[in-house]
């Protein structure tokens, strides 16, 4: 990711914004089942492989900065949920993502089927994830 | 059969443009997008911006951009397919680098 990071800020004006969002390396996907009562906390998602290739994007960024191509202007973290109606469709979500996907720590998604048979009417499966959005100045 | 669902894995719409836009503007800009895929976010600032040059390096999601260009009529985007260290060094310059996704 350096060389595009690079070869994008050759083409940039000065003062102009290099921005960079990604998913968020340490707030996980989260997901729950929302119930009338609360919120039932089922697994955090895995995805080492992905780990690896988002530590690599961060350290692209702190060395266009540190080459002195750039400068750091911001960072701003956000949250987003999605809710959906059944087990299905949390299937056809994770599908979504490109790969590698998350994945269900051991045993946690035989969990969520478990207190999904028990849920009371009116529940949903929420899923919860996070963005990180990185601003670069051109020198 | 059943009705097709509405299921996405990314950001609301307007959620990622509202992020970018408190450290820049778009209206307006010259914009370079790295990684855009299928045009998903381009779409939703092409209108304001000035020019979108837009690279992904799958021919996939290219096609599908195009093909979701034409429908919208939008004249201001250039797809191309590969990598951003294709782009010549030299050129007219961009206001904004978008690196959305791209990793």
């Amino acid at each position: 990711m350096v060389h595009a990071l690079r070869r994008a800020g050759q083409r940039m004006q000065p003062g102009g914004s290099l921005i960079s969002i990604r998913p968020h390396r340490t707030w996980r996907p989260s997901v729950a089942i929302i119930t009338p009562a609360g919120r039932v906390p089922i697994a955090q998602l895995n995805n080492s492989a992905f780990d690896r290739r988002l530590s690599s994007a961060e350290a692209a960024l702190a060395r266009v900065v540190a080459e002195g191509r750039f400068t750091l202007a911001g960072v701003r973290n956000h949250r987003y949920r999605a809710r959906l109606d059944n087990p299905s469709q949390l299937r056809t979500y994770l599908e979504l993502i490109a790969a590698p996907r998350p994945r269900f720590p051991a045993g946690r998604r035989a969990h969520l089927l478990e207190i999904w048979r028990s849920r009371p009417r009116g529940s949903k499966i929420e899923i919860a994830e996070s963005i990180v959005v990185t601003a670069l100045r051109r020198r | 059969m059943a009705a097709a669902l509405d299921i996405s894995a990314y950001p609301p719409d307007g959620m990622e443009i509202r992020l970018i836009e408190r450290f820049t503007t778009l209206r307006g800009r010259r914009i370079l997008e790295v990684g855009c895929g299928d045009g998903r976010l381009t779409f939703q600032y092409a209108l304001a911006a000035r020019e979108v040059l837009a690279f992904d390096p799958d021919r996939a999601s290219i096609e599908d951009a195009l093909d979701e260009q034409a429908r919208l009529g939008i004249q201001n985007v250039a797809f191309r397919l590969g990598s951003v260290e294709r782009l010549p060094a030299r050129g007219a310059p961009f206001d904004v680098a978008l690196f959305s996704w791209s990793l």
